[in-house]
């Protein structure tokens, strides 16, 4: 073991680098000792490849079948690593080749290799971030996925563009996901203070936020027409002076709509205020409103059955029936 | 973006129908009492809306339900799904733990070469192991902020936080138009709450 070892002193490893190797091998692949370990048996080469951040290694031939195993892995994954240099493809070919070659030849050749190697292990000697191959790949593999996740945190974390580290990304995630919990927490705590009779009332506000969105501009809901002026409507700014201008025009229609304990249609029609609110902070709802008012909509016709409870004959109740 | 108003529909009905339930049974709650109300709806509404796809949901219903008076409007809630039944939790969190486990031993195998690796050349060494460390430290974090993220690695941690992010958003959205419809409803008619 320590002969390979003073060869490769003399390419000038990070003796840590083995150690870490040998570490992490023994600890994380107890049955892979081919890979990351100078192995006495045979003469060991640590292959380095160019422009990647994995390391193969690269076992001689030997009698035991998991070294075979190895070498081929080996082989393998250096053919799918882009960016080797010329002499260390042509050392893997060498490897692969000399898998059915005795141990002699196989050791002359990787003597030969090795001291080819050796100024390309001392160029890339900083790149080395994982012990062996098909770990390596594994590896790679998995941060590949990660960092296309951490591409697509980018674009829902607010204010992320200039961060570009893992940690960083992690920070403003975790400040994010902090910040919307207590926000969570705040407007419940207002919904409790603000609505002292919360219970029945929260039908109450919300049939009072439907008629005021759809009572005034709508006089026959489910109008296609009047859809799409809707929609044409609500795809500008206007949308915000829209909501005032609900409130005035149906303040006087409060009193009629006053009697309803329904809960009608309650989570769709809320929605348009719920969107109108929020075309302010999240101005990249517009694509998907009209496509929530439509859906919003085509159920208005199945509000009569879901809402049960109707009692009286409110004009709202009529417009929704009608339907 | 479509999902997201989808979710928002979906979430909206339950947390009302919830709002709903739990607030008929007491009639006299204090504000603290009626925030936490609040806030369970809105959280189980939440995670039932997403219909049992994502871990993070089924975490936090299955931690809803340890509370014995929660476990009602849970099942009401949820109505007839099958998938956020208890039996489905128990094998998804033992595996989890497995998991974890299995992971904790590698993690204490893994040690002996870190601290051997601390032993090489100071630079490059110590550096990567500080970046491993801190990514590390966060993911702790955001494991502790993320429902049922304990039992999770670190890519579907990642994929969990990120659903879990879109559904807050959708939460707080919903609920801020809806405080802000109640107080505009406030204004305007004080006496109908009275």
């Amino acid at each position: 073991m320590f002969t390979t070892h003073s060869r490769l002193d003399a390419v000038k490893p990070d003796p840590g680098m083995d150690a870490y190797w040998a570490g992490l091998d023994g600890g994380a692949f107890g049955d892979q000792l081919g890979y990351g370990y100078i192995n006495p048996n045979t003469n060991q080469r640590l292959l380095t490849l160019g422009n990647s951040t994995s390391v193969s290694v690269s076992v001689s031939v030997s009698p035991k079948k998991r070294k075979g195993q190895s070498l081929q892995v080996v082989s393998d994954k250096e053919k799918k690593i882009k960016g080797c240099s010329e002499g260390e493809s042509r050392t893997t070919n060498q490897n692969s080749n000399s898998k059915e070659a005795s141990t002699n030849t196989s050791s002359k050749e990787k003597s030969k290799v090795s001291e080819v190697q050796k100024p390309d292990y001392i160029h890339v000697r900083a790149r080395r971030g994982q012990a062996t191959d098909s770990h390596s790949l594994a590896e790679r593999v998995r941060r590949e996925k990660i960092s296309e996740r951490m591409k697509y945190l980018q674009d829902l974390v607010p204010g992320c563009n200039k961060i570009t580290g893992k940690a960083g990304m992690l920070d403003e995630i975790i400040n994010y996901v902090q910040s919307l919990q207590k926000q969570v927490e705040f407007l419940s705590m207002k919904l409790a203070t603000v609505n002292p009779g919360l219970d029945f009332n929260v039908d109450n506000v919300f049939t009072k936020e439907i008629f005021q969105t759809s009572t005034s501009e709508f006089p026959a809901l489910g109008c296609s027409s009047v859809d799409s002026a809707y929609y044409q409507l609500n795809s500008t700014d206007q949308v915000v002076s829209y909501c005032g201008l609900d409130m005035g025009i149906n303040s006087a229609e409060m009193g009629l709509r006053r009697g309803i304990s329904a809960p009608i249609s309650v989570p769709e029609t809320f929605m348009d205020s719920s969107c109108f609110n929020q075309i302010q902070p999240t101005a990249n709802w517009d694509a998907d409103l009209q496509n929530l008012y439509k859906m919003e909509f085509e159920q208005v016709t199945l509000i009569p059955f879901q809402s049960h409870q109707f009692t009286g004959s409110n004009e709202g109740s009529n417009m929704k029936t009608e339907t | 973006m479509h999902t997201s108003s989808k979710l928002t529909k979906e979430f909206t009905k339950k947390w009302v129908k919830g709002l709903q339930i739990c607030c008929s049974s007491k009639k006299n709650m204090d504000v603290l009492e009626r925030k936490k109300k609040i806030k369970l709806c809105a959280d189980i509404a939440l995670a039932s809306a997403k219909n049992a796809t994502t871990s993070w949901s089924i975490a936090l219903i299955s931690e809803a339900k340890k509370e014995g008076e929660n476990e009602i409007l849970v099942d009401n809630l949820l109505g007839p799904e099958s998938p956020f039944k208890q039996q489905k939790t128990i094998p998804l969190m033992s595996a989890c733990h497995k998991r974890v486990r299995s992971k904790k031993i590698l993690k204490r195998s893994c040690s002996v070469g870190q601290r051997m690796k601390k032993m090489g050349p100071p630079k490059s060494n110590l550096a990567i192991y500080i970046a491993k460390t801190l990514v590390k430290k966060r993911t702790q974090v955001l494991q502790r902020l993320v429902p049922g993220g304990e039992s999770m690695d670190e890519f579907s941690l990642i994929k969990e936080a990120l659903d879990y992010i879109l559904s807050l958003r959708v939460q707080v959205d919903v609920m801020r138009s809806l405080a802000h419809a109640a107080e505009v409803s406030n204004q305007s008619d004080p006496n109908v709450f009275g």
